[in-house]
Order: C-alpha cells, then structure tokens, then sequence
C-alpha cells in the first residue's frame, strides 16, 4: 500500500483549480448517489440492475481519481469496487456486513473528496489515512472469504456517528448548484442523461438580484404619473405586456435557485438505518414529496435541524420493541418524513408513532429547571413548547444519540434563522408530530408597507397578526409613559416605531396613529405606526456587515420610487422593547 | 494597483512612513475650506446626493443607506466624522462611492464631501509625514499631507475611518 497524501498525488489538482472543483463536486455528486442506491438495494440484494446503478458510479469515481493521478481515492475505491465486481459475478453475497462496510468506504471516501481542496491548498496529507488502510484491509478480508472479519473490529477507531456527523456538516457541494434543466423530472432519472450545467452560485445569484432589479424597474415605470395620467391604449398593453415577461422572468430566475429537498431526505435514509441498528429499535422510514423544491439555502440549512429532530425521534420518541409489543404496536416503528407546498409554504413533517411526548414529565422538568413557577396553569401545548427552551431534555440517561440538552431551541432558532416556524402535535401512546413550515424562497418576502412620517418600513407579512387603529379605550398607560394597547382580553405592550429610530414627524397622537400587532415566539408587540400603505413583496437585500449591530432592522429593500425602504425585524424589536428608554435616550 | 493598496493599507497600520508608496493619483475633493484626497483607485464612482434612507442605533456622521443601482450601500458624512459644521447639502454636494475592506472582505461606502475638485498626480516629494498635532487632532485617518500649489491635501486612508469604528453599527455611543 503506498503512503497516502504525498503531495505527488495532489500535482495534476494543484495545477488545475478548475478541475479540482469540477472533480470534487462530479465525486461528491456519485458518492450521493451510490449511497441512496445502497439503501435501496440493501432492501433487495439480489437486484442486479441496482448493482449496476451502485458499480458504475463507483468506477467513474476509481476512473477519474487515477486519471488526475489522486492515488489514495483510485485505491480504495477500486478495492471497493472489486467486492461490488464479485457481487455482480454472483461470486459474492452481498449481506448486512458488506453493506456496511461500503457504506462505510462511501462515507470515507466523501471525507476524502470533502478534504482535497484543503490538503491541495496546505499539502497537508489525508486526516483518515489510517481509517482508509484498515477499511481497505476488512475488504480486502471480505473478498478473500473471511466473513468472519467484522466491520465493527476492522474499522473499530471510526465512531459511526461522529463520521456522519463529520459527512454531513459540510455542504454537499459548495460553491455550484446544479441548474436543473427539467423541474419536473422523474425522482429516479438522475443516472440517466439529463442536461444539467454547472452554474457558479455567485453568478446564479447575481442575475437573481438583477432579475429583482428589473422587476423593480418595471413597478417604478407603471407606478410613474406620466404613465398614471395617460390614456393610450397602447401604451397600457405594451406595459402589461412588459408586466407579464418580467414577472415569468423572475418566476423562472427564482426556479433556478430551487432544488429538490431528496439529497436531505435521503441522508436522513442513511441515518435512520444507522441509529435504527445502533438502538435496536426496528424502524422503516417512509419518505414522501421527495421532489419538493426548496431554496438552495434553506436545503442546505435544514439538514442540520431536521438530522437533529429525526435523532431525537428515534431516540426519545420511538420505543423499545418491547415497549411496543407491550402497549399492542406493531414490532416495527414507522417514522414518515413528508415535505409538500402548501399555500406558499413549504411544509416538511416529521411523524413517528412512538410514545408521544410525555406533559407531565416535561411539566415537572420545567418546574424543577425553573422555566415555571411551581403550581402553574398551563395548558398541554404551552408545556410541550418547553422542549423548545434552552438547556432542555427529558431524556432520563444521555445517550449516544441524542439527550445533551442542546437540541430543540438551536433546532428551532435554525428554523427561525430561515424565516420558517415549528410546531408540535402529539398523542400520548400514538406518536408525534413535528411540522415546519418554511417560506419558498430566501430572496423575497411578502411585506407590508407602513409610513412613520416621512420614512416607509417594511414588516415581514408573516410577523403581523393583525392590524388597527385604535378606540381610546383601548389605550391604557403604566406610569404616564410606557403604554399598553387591549385587544379583545389581551393587554398587549405597545412600541412607538417613531420614538425608538429616532423619526422626525411621527403621529404621536396613538388613537391618530396604527397599531400593527406583530408576533414573535409566541411572543406579541404592538408596533405604533402612523399608516399602513399596502402590501408588496420586497427582495431582501442585506444591509452588509456594517450594520450587523442594529437590532430590529432585518435587511433592506428597494421600493417602488427607487429608495431603499428598512425591512423590520419583529423578534429584534421585542428584544429593544426591554432597553427601549436607552435607545430612545441616544 | 493592488501595490499602491497594499502601501496605502500599510501606511495606515505601520506607521512607518514612506513617501514613495503613497505616490499617485488623488482625488482630490473640499470639506468647507479644507482639501482632502482619496486614492483614486479606490474611488468607484461620484454620485449626486439622492435620498438616504436613515438607519437607527448609528452615530450621527452614519447618513444611512442608499440605493445603488439595486445594492443597498452605507453613506457616511465626513463633515459630520470630522466634526465640522454641518451645512445643507448644495448642487456641488457629491457621494463618493469608494472601496473600503472591513472584517476581511470589501465594502462599498458612500462619502458625502462638500464639492468635488481634480484627480491630482501627486509625487513623492510632495507628500509629508502627518506631522504630529498632539491630543487636538486625530490624525489615524491621515495618510499624509500633499503640499500641491500652496495649498495642503490631507490625504485620507478611509479602510482606518472604518476600522477605528469596527462596524458602523450601535454599540459605539
């Protein structure tokens, strides 16, 4: 076996940055694909065309790092590929051990590709050389005939489920999207030819916003007094003419940054099938509206919280067979993963049939953690939204899965990060059900425009509960300053928009002015405004990282008349509420 | 030009003081009465004042943000950074959209300056050291002073006006 990661291997790459990423991101895109195959064919071994689909790929990966001369990726994957050559010839059988132990080589191998781009810069040599050697020595075993050699002995320094974790930590593929030329494309036709390219995403997102710009463009001209006060008919068509291409432009410049929530989905495949044999808890995963199309961004943001949800459901929600057997369940649990659109949202559900959550357990947490006071009133959904404090976890023992007590609120502040929400449903005894809903698209948000004397702010539409203008009665104040707005039963703490950012020209006069009622982690504000103008959707533009240290201003957006209009942040404003006088003092 | 950058970005942190490297093109723009100029090639374009959007939780010489064709930039008032008078903005008043880098990656950044004057070729013997003013004047931002026709250029290093600040953001009060 030679040494890995001498930088002879790396020459050809070092030569060539273009070919390093287009050879990184083509493996890394095989390695995907052979792992979800596996899945499937670990499902029926004897299936000889799924074989095929696991062999090419892996010869393609063999064939493209010998030719660029990368020798520690062309070894063992051609040793892999040697025991897949003997499957096919019936020579060998494939069973649970061979599984795992290419599974295992996928795994390593995509740590190898993830890694060569760094080891190219640093000439640092490989981090899993030894994991790589003694992987391809338990092959090596196996294609010998030894099925005593178990997987577990051979490749005993690799955590399974920190090398998971260290597999889908990194983007799958940073820096290019993949531009699918065919949305609507059959959910197995990827091995076959589909004309894709390879689109760098800074380009992808350049025209994105230009395409926002245009838009813009367009509003600002029909909105224009000149157009407002003509009564040429031509010229009306000719206009919504250019409406209609403009917005089927936009339309299909957005459609270029979607991409199917699958590689997530099955990811979670693979997890699922590795807790379930860890756990001993014998669990099919359903998988629905793969296809879905989400922004890139969101995609890659939600592997992380959805991988931590589906651990904790297998952990903490799934029982025992046992436990199932003795509350009349089937042996097997199913845990059912659904992503689907509805009205402009995304909806991605995770559903076990476990034991539900437990109230009266996590009410006693959260008494004895001091989130509630002792002896108080709350109803079921307020306690099982407890789970999403910080520092909260029932589980009894830590285990290796899950149980550290930092999952839920980092899962939910992920969600929140995305603009999206989570909610819980559960049934003691039949299972539960966590549902996210996130927005379709990162770049633009469904606002409404309010005025604050001469400035205009935008506030994200799904922030606002409701908007008025108040009766006097309605209005009550604490201590001559700070006052409270009484809608139906609730009191609701009031914000002045115009005090806080310091606004020439606000309607102080409160009965004279609009409150809009924003919500935020259950959380409500009345934002004091003078008047609402309307809604329009905004593409979001950040304000750059010269002004990451304002709080309650979420990024900016152009509006109409060309000038940039502040999109208002409702979790940031609650946040202000509480060293409001401060600010209001500078 | 990466070099003369790179020099001028030294400048500002060294303090080692090297008339050869700061040699080159300014432009040259009026606060009041005063003369200032910029490394060109760090000035992307002048602009008309246009309609700032102001921002909340900023220091008083942070204007806000403007619409630069679809992005959304910072405008600052140098009048206001200097601590000079403030005065109503005139048909000569300009935005300066200069390059500046913050926290590792580049910016762009509005400067509203009084009137904008010449791109001057200034040359190494003109350019002094930015002579000590004690405690009355802050003279971080200097790059040097460029004595051109009997008047004085205070040439600015405007990655140091940022840098001095952190972000433009809150938390400085």
């Amino acid at each position: 076996m030679e040494p890995t990661g001498t930088p002879d291997e790396l020459a050809i790459l070092a030569a060539d940055p273009e070919m390093l990423s287009m050879f990184v991101g083509e493996a890394l895109d095989h390695l995907g694909t052979i792992e979800s195959v596996l899945l499937q064919l670990e499902g029926a071994p004897a299936d000889v065309k799924l074989l095929n689909d696991v062999f090419r790929p892996f010869h393609t990966v063999k064939g493209n790092a010998g030719a660029l001369g990368v020798t520690s990726v062309q070894e063992l994957a051609h040793c892999v590929e040697s025991l897949l050559d003997l499957a096919r010839a019936g020579k060998h059988l494939m069973g649970p051990d061979e599984f795992d132990i290419v599974l295992r080589a996928v795994d390593l191998l995509t740590i190898m590709m993830q890694e060569l781009p760094d080891r190219v810069a640093t000439g640092h040599s490989s981090s899993v050389t030894p994991r790589r050697d003694a992987l391809m020595f338990a092959v090596e075993a196996m294609i010998a005939g030894g099925s005593s050699f178990t997987v577990a002995d051979a490749v005993a320094d690799a955590d399974p489920i920190e090398t998971l974790a260290a597999a889908f930590t990194a983007a799958p593929v940073s820096g290019a999207v993949v531009a699918k030329a065919a949305p609507n494309a059959p959910p197995r036709a990827r091995s076959e030819a589909q004309s894709t390219v390879k689109v760098d995403t800074g380009k992808l997102d350049n025209l994105i916003d230009m395409v926002g710009e245009l838009v813009i463009a367009q509003s600002i001209l029909a909105a224009d007094p000149a157009f407002a006060k003509s009564v040429d008919e031509r010229l009306g068509r000719r206009m919504a003419q250019l409406k209609r291409i403009t917005s089927d432009l936009q339309r299909n410049a957005m459609s270029m940054r979607m991409v199917p929530i699958r590689q997530v989905f099955q990811k979670m495949a693979r997890l699922v099938r590795d807790l379930s044999k860890q756990s001993g808890k014998n669990i099919e995963l359903v998988l629905q509206g793969e296809e879905t199309e989400l922004d890139r961004k969101v995609v890659e943001d939600i592997n992380d919280p959805l991988m931590h949800m589906v651990r904790n459901s297998v952990d903490h929600g799934i029982e025992s067979p046992e436990r199932r057997a003795a509350s009349g369940k089937p042996a097997q649990a199913t845990l059912r993963l659904r992503a689907a659109h509805e009205g402009g949202n995304i909806v991605i559900e995770i559903v076990d049939d476990g034991a539900g959550l437990d109230t009266d357990r996590i009410y006693a947490k959260a008494v004895s953690n001091g989130l509630v006071a002792p002896g108080t009133q709350l109803a079921p959904a307020d306690i099982h939204q407890m789970i999403f404090q910080p520092g909260f976890s029932t589980a009894e023992k830590v285990t290796e899965i899950s149980g550290r007590g930092v999952g839920m609120d980092v899962v939910r502040r992920n969600i929140e990060a995305l603009r999206g929400r989570i909610e819980i449903q559960t049934t003691r005894g039949q299972g539960t059900a966590f549902s996210i809903r996130l927005p379709l698209t990162l770049a633009i948000v469904d606002g409404i425009l309010v005025a604050v004397g001469q400035e205009r702010f935008v506030i994200p539409a799904f922030a606002v509960r409701e908007s008025l203008r108040p009766k006097p009665e309605q209005i009550h104040s604490v201590y001559g300053q700070s006052c409270l707005v009484q809608i139906r039963d609730r009191l609701i703490p009031s914000l002045h928009l115009g005090d806080l950012f310091g606004i020439a020209g606000a309607q102080h006069d409160v009965t004279n002015a609009t409150v809009v009622v924003l919500e935020d982690n259950g959380r409500a504000t009345a934002l004091i405004v003078d008047e609402l103008i309307g809604k329009q959707e905004v593409v979001i533009k950040t304000l750059g990282s010269t002004f990451e240290g304002v709080r309650g201003v979420a990024g900016g957006a152009i509006l109409g008349d060309g000038r940039v209009g502040l999109i208002l942040d409702a979790g940031g404003l609650a946040g202000l509420m509480s060293k409001g006088a401060a600010h209001q003092a500078a | 030009m990466d070099a003369m950058m790179a020099a001028a970005d030294e400048q500002g942190s060294a303090g080692v003081f090297n008339a050869a490297a700061l040699a080159g093109k300014y432009l040259t723009f009026s606060l009041g009465t005063e003369e200032y100029g910029l490394p060109v090639l760090k000035v992307r374009e002048i602009i008309k004042v246009m309609d700032i959007t102001p921002v909340p939780q900023v220091p008083a010489h942070v204007k806000g943000v403007i619409n630069l064709r679809g992005k959304v930039i910072p405008v600052i008032d140098l009048r206001a950074k200097f601590s000079l008078p403030a005065q109503d903005y005139t048909d000569r008043t300009c935005i300066v959209v200069v390059d500046v880098s913050m926290k590792r990656d580049r910016v762009m950044l509005g400067v509203i300056v009084d009137a904008v004057s010449e791109v001057l070729n200034i040359t190494a013997g003109e350019i002094d050291k930015t002579p000590d003013f004690g405690e009355r004047v802050e003279t971080d931002y200097m790059l040097g002073l460029a004595k051109v026709k009997n008047t004085v250029k205070i040439l600015l290093d405007l990655d140091s006006v940022l840098r001095a600040e952190g972000a433009l953001s809150g938390r400085m009060f």
